[in-house]
């Protein structure tokens, strides 16, 4: 039949038209709907802005871990270009790597929480976060006491005050898994597990395909489903490549352990904003550390420990609540005149 | 036959250039997919400051009372020290003393030396050392805190770099009253997946697992009939 058709076009004349209405009208549709098919697939261009860089050396760029130095600061010398035109913030963008001898680990004192979401709100500022739609690594999930069913979690807890009597309070976010499920579901290698254990995404490299996302048995990954709004001046201009570097719209993100800090020697964000100090980072790999020190000598577990995902990522509680108080103790303070109050002594 | 190919020469000419508008609006002005972008709720730069929780007082020369900078022993060297338990304070109106059984101030506080902190066995430390007077009763958080188990460090992970700072008893805790207050949360999630999912009528019935955590949903109260009541509770005093 198509063959019919090119006959009449190489034909050719006007004036004796050979070709007949059927096959037109088979080509036309043909041909409309390729060129339909063409301007969706174009269309994206069309949401191209000034701000954007559309270049030969972007869409040629290597994977990370082929990229020379030459090839990494060309291309961050793109980002700074880009953010400089977006935020006109001048970043101090650089590629930190891991050290060597060091493997991170986080751990979580979930007797100290009190559910008051500092760490998610720090997490967000210094990780040029989306704040529309909102993009958060952290989840604080306030649970019943006397029990770790997850099912019976809640996110949107809205009180006066935290903590209440009755509840828990557990954050969540990457585990940074030893054995992590998204890395092997990545048909594109854009996410991997570095030297020091920390998971991380190559933006640049991302296709957006979400397998990594539902892989993930603790729901730490998003999905940036819109271009990410960041106010100018809520910019944080301290910039690691596989970190904190504002993402393009379709890739997929999550906790990176605050990397262009802590590989320089700095704290997490998270931690250094928690008003209790629940929560604990360092070198498991360091005998001394904090966080080996807490696993020798405190009651850890993980999160989901049957998936066999080996978090990094430990919970770990002291031998009491700090919100009770011995009842002992409660009688001789009401025996001297000392009422203990709600919330600060005994449960409610 | 003539008057039979020029009809279709004329229907031939009148739809090309139809696909072609078709096309070109396609590529113009076809639909946009609505995203939905949730609530955001800003948080102020000042409720996530970093650092330690309070700023004690370090040092007793810079204790600052009704305004004016004096060390302690400037005025108490005018009265004598009181044994008395639970007396009313007069000055320092500020301080609430809520620290268990440990409800006298001499058991801190010199009598002598206002300036000092006096441990159990009578030597006298300086305010930054809070430290070594909590331990005498808080054994096992004081060894805790050596080790970096308990409280906050700041800084560095690495402790040979040389910039970690372990904050002191008394740059989180309130020495009178060292339990901690209880605070108002920060904003709630509102990201997509886990912004406000009140149920559908239309899902046929049945909830998404999804759907669950959404306040004023009986979800929560399906799986544990004490979850609703606890909103109750929490207003009485």
């Amino acid at each position: 039949m198509n063959i019919r058709i090119w006959e009449g076009r190489s034909a050719g004349a006007p004036k004796s038209p050979q070709v007949s209405r059927r096959s037109f009208l088979r080509s036309s549709v043909a041909l409309t709907g390729g060129l339909a098919a063409m301007a969706a697939a174009l269309s994206p261009l069309r949401e191209l802005t000034d701000e954007d860089e559309f270049t030969i050396q972007k869409f040629l760029q290597k994977h990370y871990k082929e990229m020379t130095p030459e090839d990494m600061e060309v291309a961050l010398d793109r980002i700074r270009r880009e953010v400089e035109k977006r935020y006109q913030v001048r970043p101090d963008i650089r590629d930190v790597r891991a050290k060597t001898g060091v493997e991170f680990v986080y751990a979580l004192n979930l007797s100290r929480c009190i559910g008051c979401r500092k760490c998610v709100h720090a997490c967000v500022a210094e990780n040029n976060q989306s704040r529309s739609p909102e993009v958060q690594y952290i989840r604080v999930i306030e649970m019943p006491r006397g029990t770790l069913d997850m099912e019976q979690g809640n996110h949107h807890y809205e009180r006066p005050t935290v903590p209440d009597a009755n509840h828990f309070y557990m954050p969540v976010q990457c585990h940074q898994c030893a054995n992590p499920p998204c890395v092997k579901v990545c048909p594109v290698e854009a996410t991997w597990q570095d030297a020091d254990g920390i998971t991380v995404i190559d933006y640049d490299w991302c296709i957006g395909c979400r397998y990594c996302e539902a892989a993930c048995p603790y729901w730490a990954r998003r999905f940036n489903f819109t271009e990410p709004s960041v106010p100018k001046e809520a910019l944080n201009p301290d910039m690691g490549y596989l970190s904190n570097r504002p993402r393009p719209k379709g890739v997929v993100e999550k906790c990176h352990f605050c990397l262009h800090r802590t590989r320089e020697g700095k704290l997490p964000a998270c931690l250094e904003v928690c008003p209790t100090g629940a929560r604990k980072f360092g070198n498991v790999l360091d005998p001394t550390s904090e966080v080996s020190q807490i696993l020798k000598t405190k009651r850890v577990f993980v999160l989901k420990e049957e998936v066999g995902t080996l978090p990094r990522f430990f919970y770990y509680f002291d031998e009491r609540y700090p919100q009770s108080i011995d009842p002992e103790a409660a009688a001789i303070a009401r025996s001297m005149g000392i009422e203990p109050r709600p919330g600060e002594g005994v449960p409610a | 036959m003539m008057p039979s190919r020029l009809r279709t020469e004329t229907v031939l000419w009148a739809i090309g250039p139809l696909f072609a508008l078709v096309a070109v609006w396609l590529f113009f002005f076809s639909p946009k997919a609505e995203i939905p972008l949730g609530v955001s709720r800003p948080v102020a730069h000042s409720d996530i400051l970093r650092g330690a929780w309070r700023t004690p007082l370090m040092d007793a020369r810079e204790s600052i009372v009704d305004g004016i900078k004096r060390p302690c022993s400037e005025c108490h060297r005018l009265f004598a020290p009181s044994q008395a338990e639970n007396r009313t304070l007069m000055q320092h109106k500020e301080i609430v003393l809520r620290h268990g059984i440990n409800a006298r101030c001499l058991n801190c506080h010199d009598g002598a030396d206002r300036d000092k902190l006096v441990l159990h066995n009578g030597a006298l430390v300086g305010f930054d050392q809070a430290p070594l007077l909590c331990s005498q009763c808080h054994g096992t958080v004081f060894r805790d805190w050596q080790h970096g188990v308990h409280g906050k460090t700041m800084g560095s992970w690495d402790a040979a770099s040389g910039a970690q700072r372990r904050l002191a008893c008394n740059e989180c805790h309130d020495p009178h009253s060292p339990a901690y207050r209880p605070m108002a949360p920060l904003a709630g999630p509102g990201t997509l997946r886990m912004g406000d999912q009140t149920p559908h009528e239309s899902h046929a019935g049945r909830r998404s697992p999804l759907r669950q955590w959404s306040h004023g949903s009986p979800a929560h109260g399906d799986a544990d009939p004490s979850g609703t009541s606890d909103e109750d509770k929490e207003d009485e005093p």
